[in-house]
């Protein structure tokens, strides 16, 4: 209840969202959106709490406040760096124009096609391209393979702000822009080619201890005398087909998941089991 | 040589794998990459250039991994923190990769534990809710952290503070044909990142371009760079043509 002293632009300016609010929604939502991450309702705390500051504003009235706080309680679950953003600053606008009914839909709308994007942005098109030359740089001895990485974690936070204010400018307007057009594709089509010759290379350069120390003795005679040659097998194989262990161990991983579809974890316990024997045997 | 570690540094390398997580369920992925904690770790424990390696095996391994929808995935960041250390006491890479290697994988079993003890906190949050106890909600979620960060931090804790000495005895221990084992493993174990990075492109469509690839490396010794700016112009080529020849269909 407002105090009789309060004039009556002080009470309407209350119940205003200000921009100061909608800052403190999305820190929220980027520092701590999965602090609460659960099996039950996964990533629903952290939505609601990040909610917060623009909800106390919206519902003065403590029965509605708490409605709101229910609504946005509900599963949800998406990715939490490229996909989340948007969906919560475009959420956090209906919500400051009192139009919390709609923000169940637009949630449960967006968060699966939205984790499909993110996971892909991140999970396929930039996370393996980089690390591996962090790797490839960290191998060599460099610091700025840990740099690399830390900075690509750095750059998906930085992006985390300006895709909250894309969220919360378009509104409802997102999805049909998500929907439309077909950038995504073209953008993976593209990293797809590149990552593939990229991984072409990569496979012979990271992989490159990967040689066997058999030899071979074989007596040959040299103007009429009997001498003893060694002859290193991995010489030989060098000049046929350069790094062929790790093109067939890369063919052996690849033929296990994608034939065999065994879990990562099988495919990692056989080979430590392969490396155990060729290393017994000599191989390597 | 150290023979093991003191208390502080077990404390120290407990709430960096704290933070690894918890900052990962918030801004990202700056801590949480093996490669950033193993050379972090490195400089706790005095070998950087250990940390380095462990860091930059364990990313090879990861390459295609990534937590699609919340999936639990081997914990390559403790395995890091727990290889780097346990290595540095003078087992080296070899001996660094035989504990980070099991620990990541073991690390699975306590995230899926982290993850579902949380679901006690949103029960709570449930209540608070229902009563408008804002401060109650504050609190339920801000705590959601404990058993995620705990999950990480007690093991790491408890295996650098007590473990770290005896696993190096018993790595010291070890016959020579294990450790040779380790050290291939090491050497094979990219395989299966680039298996699993593989498994999600189009292989049969692209193939082409894996063996250009290879080619510009192993038989031209073109440096890495120098094959990735070939497939940067490879990639804006084939599309550049692709859509013309759909333009003059059309």
């Amino acid at each position: 209840m407002p105090s009789p002293e309060d004039s009556l632009e002080q009470v309407i300016e209350r119940a205003e969202v200000t921009p100061k609010d909608v800052r403190s929604a999305m820190w929220r939502h980027i520092i701590t959106l999965q602090w609460s991450w659960n099996y039950e309702r996964m990533q629903a705390l952290g939505y609601m709490w990040s909610m917060l500051p623009i909800i106390k504003k919206v519902y003065p009235n403590k029965d509605d406040m708490i409605g709101a706080m229910k609504r946005h309680l509900t599963f949800y679950n998406t990715n939490p760096q490229i996909g989340s953003p948007p969906i919560f600053g475009a959420t956090v606008a209906l919500e400051s124009q009192k139009m919390g009914d709609a923000v169940d839909s637009l949630k449960i709308g967006l968060m699966g096609p939205f984790a499909g994007i993110g996971d892909t942005i991140q999970g396929v098109l930039v996370r393996p391209m980089v690390a591996v030359f962090a790797a490839a740089l960290a191998l060599a001895g460099s610091w700025a393979g840990p740099a690399m990485m830390f900075v690509l974690g750095l750059i998906w936070c930085a992006l985390m702000v300006p895709l909250f204010y894309l969220g919360y400018r378009r509104g409802v307007g997102l999805v049909d822009e998500v929907a439309g057009e077909g950038v995504l594709s073209k953008v993976t089509e593209w990293a797809t080619i590149f990552g593939m010759m990229v991984v072409g290379g990569f496979v012979p350069s990271i992989m490159s201890g990967l040689t066997t120390p058999l030899q071979f003795h074989k007596t040959v005679e040299v103007a009429g005398k009997a001498t003893t040659k060694t002859i290193a097998l991995q010489d030989t194989l060098n000049q046929i087909l350069p790094s062929l262990f790790p093109v067939l161990v890369v063919g052996l991983a690849f033929w296990m998941i994608h034939k065999l579809k065994l879990s990562p974890i099988w495919v990692l316990l056989s080979l430590v089991a392969l490396a155990f024997i060729t290393g017994s045997i000599g191989l390597f | 040589m150290m023979a093991s570690y003191s208390i502080w540094i077990a404390l120290v390398l407990g709430i960096l794998a704290y933070l690894g997580i918890v900052l990962n369920l918030g801004p990202g992925l700056w801590l949480q990459e093996a490669l950033v904690v193993g050379v972090i770790t490195g400089l706790i424990v005095g070998n950087v250039h250990l940390g380095l390696t462990i860091g930059a095996t364990l990313t090879l391994m990861s390459l295609g991994m990534w937590t699609y929808g919340g999936a639990t995935m081997p914990d390559f960041m403790t395995g890091a923190i727990l290889g780097t250390a346990v290595g540095a006491l003078g087992g080296g890479e070899t001996a660094g990769l035989a504990v980070a290697i099991p620990a990541s994988i073991l690390m699975t079993q306590l995230d899926v534990l982290g993850r579902a003890v949380t679901t006690v906190f949103i029960h709570a949050a449930d209540k608070y809710t229902e009563r408008g106890d804002i401060r109650g909600v504050t609190l339920m979620h801000l705590l959601g952290q404990l058993p995620w960060g705990l999950t990480r931090a007690i093991p790491v804790f408890i295996a650098v503070w007590l473990g770290a000495g005896p696993i190096q005895h018993i790595i010291n221990a070890l016959p020579h044909w294990f450790m040779h084992g380790m050290q291939v493993t090491g050497t094979m174990l990219p395989a299966l990142g680039f298996a699993l990075l593989l498994n999600q492109m189009p292989v049969k469509k692209h193939w082409a371009f894996l063996v250009i690839g290879y080619v510009l490396y192993a038989y031209l010794k073109l440096p890495i760079i120098g094959v990735a700016l070939v497939a940067l112009a490879g990639a804006a080529l084939y599309l550049k043509l692709r859509g013309s020849e759909a333009r003059a269909e059309s």
